[in-house]
């Protein structure tokens, strides 16, 4: 994927005969069949967990796939292949080394340790009881990693110290961002309690995850630790430029490659990949191609490497096409058109316009006010980044597809599937047990599954798919960034009277959500004007990433805000008190609403009043400033299900959920346990599996614990009245009980809310910003596992900092391909930049929704930004109005 | 990845000669963090790797005998550096940037010599835009995202060199032994790297057939302090934006021999002479350090987005000379 293959394929093309389109598939080759020119091996002995392995290994294979893959030792994952990220850590001689960067060869007649030989058969290690206890794993995706860096310290420093933790675990990253917890459990410190209501029978207890015995035991499978007898392996071609028409693609050279099985593209495959646009037919392989890494061709073949090694002499003749990368310029006249109707997506009533909210009028609004701020505000593509790169394998059997992958809605997942693929949906079976994060960019199927569906039918053999850390970076999607025109009035005594907005936001060349940016809805004004333009532009696909619309739009609305509170001079806690939301866009009331007690709470909690004082007072190298900032989030209520077999004295609770690192499946074990009045532990669940749960909404939009858990609290009264029917004299029956609510809320709103209060210190030499203190503050409804959800929260906000620090996705602009994609590019928080996160929860009644509860996925992640910048300019008097805040900004920002 | 061979060296010569018949196509790999990395991404294709962790004898630290001199293995790896007693004690610098490269797990396996000798970390470099560094014909930092490339020395490339150790082994006024097919030679630190203007396609003075094998530290001289110091953008595994290895020997508080060497702005170390000459002679203060600031980013020549590495490097050499001073 780059430049420098041009080169390579002219000459390819020189000394290649062309010939007509290649067979889609054919079988091995006798060369290969027969084992011709078998490449050389070497037999070593491995001392893994103190058994001896001999195993014959090719000189480049790595270590971490000869214990994956030769020894089946899956519990350490790969994450990046790079050595960036610590997934694939294990113990060298006792010392912690990155198993993706070793060769196999090196290991020879060495002592390896691994996550598979902490426990001794059930008897856990403290530090994975501690793990369980403190709620280390969230995904578990680098639960493995950081548990064989904690090892190795503790076995050097029984008794180490924060920082030295902190230090130790630097080069294991943790996506969900759950630095806080690993870091106690290490120290086997307790964690403080986060909530205020008592907690009902099992609903409110801070109990540990379900699964956190798998999770931390290396034991949980991830689709990537599947192997099927017969797999084969695909891999994918992308496109090196951002926008190119494709004149030839030649196969003839990587179909004869011994190994290779089937190359797919364009030519032969006309799959539509439906929700990978919503507005125009998307198909897994597109000419032209409109960003770097847009799909270009499949190929399948007996392993990885062969696989790699066929893309690689797959000859692509590209026209290159003038392309644009910015969304405001995209809608330029002259700016070239990535699709032919024009680079504003087409809105859902199908006008060609921008979305649009309006109330009020704000030429009025503008005119009763004292003060106008007007200013602009610039976000960037921020990656996802979750552990677990996409992966999938695919069977078929006959005329039945099963699908492995890991997804955040296998009913979603089937349902594009079945729909792509032309199949009805009950031939279509997904399955995702185990998967490791994806904060929104595993939504729906992916192309990932569709191509293993389309390898594996052609083949008729199973086919796994893997993509590289840089092909899930580029290939995927990401946080879209936007450009954010400001403009808002208020009176002297500081009330709003006019809002308006004028917002672009770069979706690529599809669009897979919305686009929108959120924010000015956290605000009481009359008169408001919000337009908002999802634009094409040639960069990669942005779509869902935690809390979507939301961090970037309430960084500059919350900044144009505390722009007004410091220009009327108000102290921003009591500007938002004036002009916080009471009823969503003032008209529709709230189920419950506690924003104002988070701000009043969260304020008191953060000593506010004693911290605070007017923006730019600090002098001298390093300033200190205090920031603040609200946020909100949807809490609906919708269709989803759940069925309970009460059998031999046991509950059973099938629902189709994934877990994607939130402890669905321990939230929703608990709303069972509590509805049945019985122990957690009488609880068994049954989830991720299309053939064996039913329906479930899928883990996007925070809607899992108000969806689903609201099913099963009605599941659960079915099974009480079919007891209660019994005379409570169930016997040897099995009793099964099932629900599929449609609940409302009477046409009301129904939002979590919080408020984030940090202080920054900011070095004004050096350009460094440092999180000194963050106290988060949210209101989330009846919180049904403080563990797990102060986790969220500690995650969620830590996220956020780096998205306002530094995380960014970097485009050349003459060339527009992207220069750092992955871990070490992107500069994903590690460790090291995690402070600590300290997490209140305000509990109000709430008459809806599973015992009141509302969500915690997304909310954390929402006033992040917004309140480190405030805190910014309180340190510094300067704005910086470019994510991330990054040194050089910081600099220019003083200058 | 890419099908290879490995073959394990029995002694740097064997290396050398390994080197000497394989001719490109063939590398040396002592940790292999980055270089296999590197084949991944098909940055480097070589067909045979020679692994040096077999050799004896280059995976330790000693003193010479009679001499003084400090002689550390090229195997040693940069945790091993880090936590060495005498390396701490004398040449603290040394010992702070080995212990702050990338992270814990690279440290156990990278190699001093790894360090050293490892390419650019530009991010064009690293996604394969067809640089002077891949045999092109120009560099795309110059005009394009050059936030972290050169302010000095640049031209035709604009890499920076990305040791940490680098910079400190030049401030210590080390020497490299080399070994080649037909035997061996020494360097001096500062004459090892090679700036794009002699050769862009390299960023040291080894031939394809030459291995760096030891590095050799000059007797300690009474009175001397050193430290290493970094500018970052993210805590922990990124490389320095600006980093500064500092030598003093003082006596009485008196600055007798100072020497300044700058990471991550240059496409090889950054030897500041005349700060170092400016230093002799005085005592250090508030206003010596500003004046050393200043006078250490005289020549810089930013790029477009790169400006504030200069403010960086000036504040940055001001604090840390501070710091040695206290």
């Amino acid at each position: 994927m780059s430049v420098y293959s041009v080169s390579r394929r002219a000459f390819l093309k020189r000394s290649l005969a062309v010939s007509a389109m290649a067979p889609l598939a054919r079988a091995p080759s006798p060369a290969f069949a027969q084992g011709r020119s078998p490449i050389p091996r070497t037999e070593i002995t491995l001392t893994v967990n103190g058994a001896s392995h001999s195993v014959a290994v090719e000189d480049h294979w790595t270590l971490v796939e000869v214990l994956r893959d030769e020894l089946g030792l899956t519990g350490t994952k790969i994450g990046c292949d790079r050595g960036e990220c610590g997934a694939c850590t294990v113990l060298l001689d006792g010392l912690p080394v990155y198993s993706c960067s070793q060769l196999a060869l090196w290991a020879d007649g060495r002592a390896l340790s691994t996550v598979e030989g902490l426990a001794a058969g059930d008897t856990l290690d403290p530090l994975q009881q501690a793990f369980i206890d403190g709620d280390g794993p969230q995904c578990g995706f680098c639960t493995s990693g950081q548990l064989m860096a904690a090892k190795a310290l503790v076995t050097a420093n029984p008794t180490p110290s924060r920082d030295e933790v902190r230090h130790a675990l630097t080069g294991n990253i943790c996506r969900c961002s759950n630095y806080n917890r690993y870091v106690a459990a290490v120290m086997s410190r307790p964690t403080a309690r986060a909530t205020e209501r008592d907690p009902m029978n099992t609903v409110g207890l801070a109990v540990p995850r379900v699964d956190a015995f798998e999770r931390v035991t290396g034991r949980a499978q991830y689709t990537g630790d599947i192997h099927l007898p017969d797999m084969l392996y695909a891999r994918v071609l992308r496109s090196p430029y951002p926008h190119a028409r494709i004149r030839r693609i030649d196969t003839t050279v990587a179909l004869a490659l011994p190994g290779v099985t089937a190359i797919i593209t364009r030519d032969n495959c006309d799959v539509i990949w439906s929700s990978g646009d919503r507005s125009h037919e998307r198909y897994l392989f597109n000419n032209p191609v409109r960003f770097v890494g847009d799909a270009v061709a499949a190929v399948v073949a007996v392993d990885r490497h062969t696989a790699e090694a066929a893309i690689k002499a797959v000859v692509v003749e590209y026209e290159q096409l003038e392309f644009v990368l910015d969304a405001e310029a995209a809608l330029a006249r002259g700016a070239p058109s990535i699709h032919p109707d024009g680079n504003l997506a087409v809105r859902g009533d199908g006008a060609r316009a921008p979305e649009v909210y309006e109330r009020g009028n704000i030429d009025v609004g503008f005119a009763a006010s004292d003060l106008i701020v007007e200013d602009t505000y610039v976000s960037k593509h921020h990656s996802n980044a979750q552990m677990e790169p996409r992966v999938t394998v695919a069977r078929w059997v006959g005329t039945e597809l099963t699908v492995w992958t890991p997804t955040q809605g296998i009913y979603n997942c089937r349902r594009d599937l079945a729909n792509d693929l032309g199949l009805s949906p009950e031939r279509v079976r997904v399955v995702c047990h185990y998967m490791g994060g994806g904060f929104g960019n595993k939504n729906q199927a992916q192309d990932s599954d569709l191509i293993a569906a389309v390898l594996a039918r052609e083949t008729r053999r199973p086919v796994k798919l893997e993509y590289t850390r840089k092909e899930d970076a580029l290939g995927v999607h990401g946080r879209w960034p936007t450009t954010q025109h400001y403009r808002i009035g208020a009176t002297r005594d500081g009330r709003l009277q006019a809002i308006e907005l004028r917002g672009y936001s770069g979706m690529g060349p599809h669009r897979k959500s919305s686009g929108g940016i959120a924010g000015i809805e956290l605000f009481r004004c009359a008169n408001v004007r919000r337009h908002v333009y999802p634009v094409f532009t040639n960069m990669t696909v942005a779509a869902n990433f935690r809390g979507p619309a939301y961090p970037q739009g309430v960084w500059g609305i919350e900044s144009v805000m505390d722009t007004m509170a410091h220009e009327l001079d108000i102290d921003p806690v009591a500007f938002h008190l004036q002009n916080v939301t009471r009823e969503y866009n003032d008209e529709t009331p709230y189920t419950s609403w506690a924003l104002e007690e988070c701000l009043t709470r969260g304020a008191a909690r953060f000593e506010w009043a004693r911290r605070w004082r007017r923006a730019g007072r600090d002098t001298g190298r390093v300033r200190r400033g205090v920031g603040m900032a609200v946020g909100m989030f949807a809490a609906r209520l919708g269709r989803s299900s759940a069925v309970l077999r009460l059998q031999d004295g046991h509950l059973w609770l099938h629902i189709g959920v994934t877990d994607i690192g939130t402890a669905t499946k321990t939230a929703m074990a608990q709303i069972a346990a509590e509805a049945m009045g019985v122990e957690l532990a009488d609880v068994t669940v049954v989830w991720g599996d299309t053939d064996r749960t039913p329906y479930s909404v899928g883990e996007s939009g925070s809607r899992t614990t108000t969806h689903t858990g609201q099913a099963i609290i009605e599941a659960a009264e079915d099974l009480r009245r079919q007891i209660i029917r019994l005379d409570g004299l169930v016997g040897r029956r099995t009793l099964i009980a099932q629900a599929t609510p449609e609940p409302t809320i009477n046409g009301m709103a129904r939002y979590a809310s919080a408020a984030h209060f940090v202080e920054v210190e900011v070095d004004t030499d050096l350009g460094g910003i440092r999180v000194l203190h963050y106290v988060a503050m949210h209101e989330s409804g009846r919180i049904i596992n403080p563990l797990t959800a102060e986790s969220q929260v500690k995650g969620g906000v830590t996220m956020g900092l780096g998205m306002a620090l530094h995380e960014e996705l970097v485009y050349d602009q003459a060339t527009g391909v992207p220069v750092n994609p992955g871990y070490y590019g992107a500069k994903v928080m590690t460790h090291l930049d995690a402070p600590e996160i300290e997490v209140h929860f305000i509990e109000p009644e709430d008459i809806f929704g599973p015992y009141g509860a509302k969500n915690v996925g997304e909310p954390p992640i929402i006033p992040v930004v917004a309140a480190v910048g405030n805190a910014v300019f309180n340190a510094t008097g300067r704005r910086i109005k470019e994510l991330p805040m990054t040194r050089d900004r910081v600099l220019e920002a003083l200058a | 990845m890419r099908r290879f061979t490995s073959v394990s060296a029995a002694s740097p010569i064997d290396a050398a000669e390994r080197l000497d018949v394989e001719g490109r196509r063939a590398a040396v790999i002592g940790g292999g963090s980055d270089l296999l990395g590197m084949i991944k991404d098909d940055l480097v294709t070589p067909r045979v790797l020679v692994n040096l962790r077999g050799i004896s004898g280059l995976d330790d630290v000693r003193v010479v005998d009679g001499t003084g001199v400090v002689r550390i293995g090229g195997l040693v790896t940069l945790s091993a550096l880090a936590a060495h007693p005498m390396i701490t004690e004398r040449y603290r610098a040394v010992a702070e940037a080995a212990g702050s490269a990338a992270t814990p797990q690279i440290r156990n396996v990278g190699t001093l010599a790894g360090n050293l000798c490892q390419r650019p970390w530009c991010w064009y470099y690293r996604q394969r835009f067809p640089c002077f560094k891949h045999g092109g014909n120009r560099c795309f930092s110059r005009l394009g995202e050059n936030q972290f490339n050169a302010i000095f020395g640049g031209g035709p490339s604009y890499i920076v060199h990305p040791s940490d150790t680098a910079p400190t082994l030049v401030a210590l006024g080390a020497g490299f032994r080399i070994v080649g097919p037909s035997g061996g030679r020494t360097v001096p630190a500062s004459e090892f790297f090679t700036p794009p203007r002699v050769d862009v396609s390299r960023e040291n003075v080894l031939e394809a057939n030459e291995l760096l094998t030891e590095v050799e530290l000059p007797p300690a001289p009474p009175g001397l302090r050193s430290t290493y110091a970094k500018v970052l953008d993210r805590e922990a595994w990124t490389h320095a934006v600006v980093s500064v290895a500092l030598a003093l020997v003082t006596r009485d508080d008196v600055v007798q021999q100072a020497a300044v060497v700058l990471g991550g702005v240059a496409p090889i170390p950054w030897q500041l002479p005349a700060v170092g000459e400016m230093l002799v002679g005085r005592r250090v203060t508030q206003t010596l350090a500003a004046e050393a600031g200043r006078l250490a980013v005289a020549d810089a020549q930013p790029l477009a987005k790169n400006g504030y590495k200069v403010t960086l490097t000036e504040n940055l050499v001001r604090h840390t000379l501070l710091s040695l001073s206290d």
